[in-house]
């Protein structure tokens, strides 16, 4: 009888350190948590905290007429926002270094086909550094995309407000105004949903 | 008693399991090129090439290519080291990098170095104090966005015995 109160015992003491010791380990958890919480301590990984789609700031222009501009393609031909007045237009700036925008453009073309009787137009904005006609002409043939690629002017960035990051895109409808702008790369879905968008938007 | 003894021991050996604590871990701060240099002293002995490694590190969430990325469209990790000061730079070594997946991607991978990486550095320094300077050039992305190709300016003071 004695033995098996000292065995009941024994595992009362056992069962009661493991809670207490969770139990310790519970409260000192909140404890870490509200302090970093208070000192702004970003626990989730670093993209979640730094990813600039998530940053509402950055859509600036959503809603505005799309800032006029005049660039030159690929084969030296001026070609200007207003060119495409009456169509709905993507504008998707983008880089040869970008592993995203390789990602996103081959469905940029997919859906320029797909829309074309609809009117849609989709205008590739290279956005690279000094870089040389012929080399982005070769990077966008290697992406497989046929739609316009213009380059860049020192004016263009600032005039959309451009981030210090790609790709940006600016989705603008029949009567100019941006409809919606994403930043990073998104789903085929996403891209074609934000298309349906600005074709349906400013009515003809 | 011996059931006891066992029931016992289960119970504490569990205890200190759930006691561990959940470390949350300084959150590193993210740095305004997503690459630091981890490296500031080195000593090494003079007059002879020895190899000395650079230590980086590119911050969570981010990715830079490695030294040889699978796509020539993308723009290579490479260090740039000064022959200043006497040192005489033989050579450099990158390391491996490690295979990225974009997540809307079901295909291309890409070659990257994620968190702390090294690059061996062979050179031969004189006796003394001296100063290794260089730049690190890469070009940072996470999983949605890519930014400008950037430099680090590296420094490293370098002690020949």
């Amino acid at each position: 009888m004695v033995r098996r109160l000292v065995i009941v015992v024994l595992l009362i003491a056992g069962v009661t350190l493991v809670v207490m010791a969770g139990t310790h380990n519970l409260r000192h958890r909140q404890v870490v948590m509200q302090k970093a919480q208070q000192s702004d301590v970003q626990l989730t990984p670093a993209s979640a905290g730094t990813d600039p789609s998530e940053d509402p700031a950055a859509k600036l222009l959503l809603g505005n007429a799309a800032p006029s501009f005049t660039l030159v393609d690929l084969n030296g031909k001026k070609v200007s926002l207003a060119d495409y007045k009456g169509h709905a237009v993507v504008l998707n700036f983008w880089a040869t270094y970008c592993g995203p925008c390789k990602l996103e453009m081959p469905w940029f073309q997919d859906l320029q086909n797909k829309y074309k009787d609809k009117g849609l137009v989709v205008l590739g904005l290279d956005q690279d550094d000094g870089m040389a006609v012929k080399e982005v002409a070769a990077a966008s043939k290697r992406v497989g995309v046929t739609y316009p690629i213009l380059m860049p002017d020192d004016k263009i960035s600032k005039s959309y407000q451009l981030g210090d990051y790609i790709p940006e895109t600016f989705y603008v409808d029949k009567t100019g105004k941006i409809v919606e702008q994403t930043i990073g790369a998104h789903s085929k879905d996403e891209l074609e949903a934000d298309v349906q968008k600005a074709i349906a938007s400013g009515g003809m | 008693m011996k059931t006891a003894l066992i029931g016992l021991c289960l119970a504490m050996s569990c205890a200190p399991l759930v006691a561990q604590e959940i470390q949350l871990g300084p959150a590193s701060a993210p740095h305004k090129g997503h690459v630091e240099l981890l490296s500031d002293a080195v000593e090494v002995k003079a007059g002879e090439p020895q190899v000395v490694v650079l230590r980086f590190r590119v911050d969570d969430g981010f990715h830079i290519n490695s030294h040889t990325p699978k796509d020539e469209l993308l723009i290579p990790t490479a260090l740039q080291l000064n022959a200043a000061s006497g040192i005489k730079v033989v050579g450099e070594q990158y390391p491996n990098g490690s295979t990225f997946r974009l997540p809307l991607d079901s295909g291309e991978t890409l070659d990257v170095y994620q968190g702390e990486f090294r690059v061996s550095v062979r050179l031969v320094v004189p006796k003394g104090s001296s100063t290794l300077t260089g730049l690190l050039k890469y070009q940072a992305c996470d999983n949605a966005v890519c930014y400008p190709p950037k430099t680090l300016p590296v420094t490293v003071a370098v002690t020949g015995d």
